[in-house]
């Protein structure tokens, strides 16, 4: 089961639902944030992208619970923050791992003592405390190091004792800026990998604001922000999907793979129970449909004659591109058989989408008059 | 998966794990993180605790200098005129008051003590540098002082001429043994004997005598025989059986109001409220002490704020984690008082030290009392607290937000 799958199933570890954020008050008063939405389940590791002033670090502390939640809502682990005086915060803050680009240690403290100021807050006993922090330590691969001040540290294995400091109380979200930054190859791969480790052994969800190229791969999904708003949600293995399917349908088979790419992240999920009506003969089209999985069926009753069935779809067929471009009505009804899972795209989506293309109209009419005796399209 | 595995034994072993492990030492970690620092900082508190101690200690023999000769008197009740201000200083009431309270109930007996210090020159022996000294003179048949060596000598101090001098008198008041021969206030004395008692902030040392060489001294020709001056203060005892508090009221009662009642106590009060607020010399110590608290404060607010400020991220940090303000809060003040503690024992010991010297010197009596460590060791504390309380202001303010 894909990553993304689970999202929809297990209830979201993060639902943001449409955000504002104002810095500043009065005539300096600056909007940041203008409705962002988003969901994030269980055991996805999300990379933010976007250039800096984009909003995401603003909406990585809202979901940190750094910041006070002014309009929309913000649930975590199964918290409502939107409302929450800052002191409760700080008790749902415990529940979270915060990696920082800085390692912020204290130079005071051994490497040890800085994480098991952290495991004081957790919920460990106090007998167990020096051997868990010396296991992840030892994961991260510094438990030599355990009793070194950050001082006698290296860069890299500073930031790895942040990390080990993010984590030693199993936190179900874990919230990262930048934390690859500062280090080399070497110490970034382990970084990631133990984070990527924690989302898929530990259900574990992790956020993290980057511009690491050699994180991405890595990544379930990537969300960008531009002038603060999501421009782009792209669960990875969805748009690996629907560009396998888009590419062998025939309207989209003269776009370039970046042209599909572009259609793919535009396309969202939706899922039908069975009988429920995915389009109606006779509507206007406002959507675009691949089938992720189930089964529907295709019915179209002309005047006088009883509704006939025209065919059943399954994974990797389309539905409803015809009406977007021709501005007809749909031609045909179609239901959910079984539990149905598609992705949709907007007819705006849809139309900008095409545009990429050069020869769009003609291969549409094209497409549109063979159709048109084998309405499967609609 | 590897991790998970890990775990688990992880969570395994410690169920049956068992020790200790006490919270993270936070506040003496970071003061002893840079010894550098450290020594600094010490050194910095301690400076001002010393300044605050110097002038308290100065202060507390300041007044112990003043009541040591009251102290030495051998009576529960003085009778001393109302308006007078400071003891020791002449300030006579009328004779005949003396007999009224000697006939008052309960009174065993009631002697003269009379008092000089401003007309009073001596002639140093060596320098014949000429010298303020406090006199008294009280009559050998009825005795006041309880100063043993004072006690053995009644019947030479008989003898006109004939004085009994400080031997913890300030050095310009010269060698004085028995036999030696100088000037009081131009006439001739002769020393017959010493006893110890210790200059006070206005005089360099004691000289007590008869109340007829006194007379001879300083009774401004009017010491006729038959013609006894005024005393400046009746030293009253009590008979046993009676209560000072009953016969104080009594003698309340019998006498003008021009003659005030005083316990032996009351008076010593009495003498250290003037030493402090009417004199200009107890405002001195209190300045100094109030100097040597913000002197502290300042530097303590400064080594408090570098520390925090040099810091504020990682505060910040622990603010994200899920520490309170209250955590912070005592954090911070866990450091002032080790700051506090750390500044006052090399203050206490250097303290100590310049008292010996300094005591020795001008034979005021500074020591090391216990009240002495114990309020300044409560100013000290003070000091680098309210100061933290204000450098705390800034890791309240830091913001886990600005983290990202």
């Amino acid at each position: 089961m894909s990553a993304g799958s689970a999202a929809s199933e297990a209830p979201a570890v993060v639902q943001v639902e449409r955000v504002n954020h104002h810095y500043g008050q009065g005539e300096a008063r600056n909007q940041v944030l203008f409705g962002n939405s988003i969901e994030i389940g269980p055991g996805q590791l999300v990379i933010m992208t976007g250039p800096s002033g984009s909003g995401k670090t603003t909406l990585l502390s809202l979901i940190g619970g750094l910041r006070s939640v002014q309009e929309g809502s913000i649930r975590i682990l199964d918290r409502n923050l939107t409302g929450l005086a800052r002191q409760e915060l700080v008790a749902v803050r415990r529940n979270l791992g915060f990696i920082f680009q800085a390692h912020n240690l204290f130079d005071s403290l051994s490497a040890y003592e800085n994480i098991k100021m952290a495991m004081q807050l957790g919920d460990r006993p106090a007998s167990a405390m020096r051997e868990q922090g010396m296991a992840m330590l030892q994961r991260l691969g510094i438990g030599h190091r355990a009793d070194y001040k950050p001082r006698s540290l290296s860069g890299g294995q500073r930031q790895r004792v942040a990390v080990a400091r993010a984590l030693v109380n199993r936190p179900k979200l874990v919230l990262a800026d930048e934390p690859t930054a500062s280090l080399d190859k070497e110490s970034s791969n382990t970084v990631v990998n133990l984070l990527k480790e924690l989302t898929v052994a530990e259900g574990c969800t992790v956020i993290m604001v980057t511009h690491d190229s050699r994180i991405l791969d890595v990544a379930d999904r990537i969300v960008n922000m531009v002038d603060g708003n999501i421009v782009s949600d792209v669960v990875l293995r969805d748009a690996l999907f629907i560009c396998e399917f888009l590419k062998t349908v025939e309207l989209f088979n003269r776009l370039t793979p970046a042209e599909i790419a572009n259609v793919a992240e535009r396309m969202r999920r939706r899922r039908y129970a069975p009988g429920e009506f995915v389009i109606r003969q006779g509507e206007i089209g406002e959507e675009f449909f691949l089938v992720r999985s189930g089964t529907a069926a295709v019915t179209a009753e002309a005047p006088g004659e009883p509704e006939r069935q025209i065919a059943v779809l399954g994974t990797g067929q389309v539905i409803g591109e015809m009406a977007l471009f021709s501005g007809e009505p749909r031609n045909a009804t179609v239901r959910a058989v079984e539990e149905l899972e598609t992705f949709y795209l907007s007819k705006k989506d849809f139309q900008e989408a095409l545009q990429f293309s050069a020869g769009f109209k003609d291969q549409i009419r094209r497409s549109y008059f063979n159709r048109l005796e084998h309405p499967l399209h609609a | 998966m590897q991790l998970v595995e890990r775990l688990a034994t992880v969570r395994f072993q410690s169920a049956g794990a068992s020790g200790k492990s006490w919270p993270v030492p936070l506040a003496w970690r970071n003061i002893v993180a840079d010894k550098q620092r450290l020594l600094r900082s010490i050194a910095g508190i301690a400076f001002a605790v010393l300044l605050m101690m110097v002038e308290l200690g100065f202060r507390e023999g300041f007044i112990a200098s003043m009541l040591v000769s009251i102290g030495q008197l051998d009576g529960d009740i003085m009778l001393v005129s109302a308006t007078r201000y400071q003891f020791g200083r002449e300030a006579p009431f009328s004779r005949r008051q003396l007999a009224q309270a000697h006939a008052v109930a309960g009174v065993a007996s009631v002697r003269p003590l009379y008092a000089q210090r401003k007309a009073s020159v001596w002639k140093n022996p060596q320098t014949l540098e000429l010298v303020g000294v406090q006199i008294f003179g009280f009559d050998p048949d009825q005795p006041v002082f309880l100063i043993p060596e004072v006690t053995a000598k009644l019947d030479e101090l008989r003898q006109p001429g004939t004085i009994m001098v400080d031997r913890r008198a300030r050095s310009n008041f010269g060698d004085a043994g028995s036999g030696t021969q100088t000037e009081l206030s131009r006439h001739a004395v002769r020393v017959i004997g010493t006893f110890r008692l210790g200059p006070d902030f206005f005089t360099d040392g004691n000289v007590i005598m008869s109340d007829r060489t006194f007379f001879t001294l300083f009774g401004n020709g009017s010491a006729n025989a038959g013609d006894l001056p005024s005393p400046d203060v009746g030293v009253v005892k009590v008979l046993p059986g009676h209560r000072p508090s009953d016969v104080q009221r009594a003698l309340r009662a019998a006498l003008p109001t021009n003659v005030a009642v005083p316990t032996k106590a009351e008076l010593m009060d009495q003498e250290t409220r003037f030493a402090l607020q009417v004199s200009p010399v107890g405002p001195i110590f209190n300045i100094g002490t109030l100097v040597g608290f913000a002197v502290g404060m300042l530097i303590s607010y400064q080594i408090l704020f570098s520390d925090l400020s040099d810091q504020l991220s990682q505060y910040a940090t622990l603010k994200a984690m899920g520490y309170r303000n209250g955590y912070l809060i005592k954090v911070v003040l866990q450091q002032a008082v080790f700051y506090a503690l750390l500044g006052y024992v090399p203050a206490w010991i250097l303290c100590y030290f310049i008292f010996r010297v300094v005591g020795d010197l001008v034979l005021i009596p500074a020591g090391m009392s216990v009240g002495l460590s114990v309020i300044s060791i409560a100013l000290s504390l003070g000091m680098c607290i309210g100061s933290a309380l204000i450098a705390v202001r800034r890791v309240i303010a830091a913001d886990p937000a600005e983290l990202f």
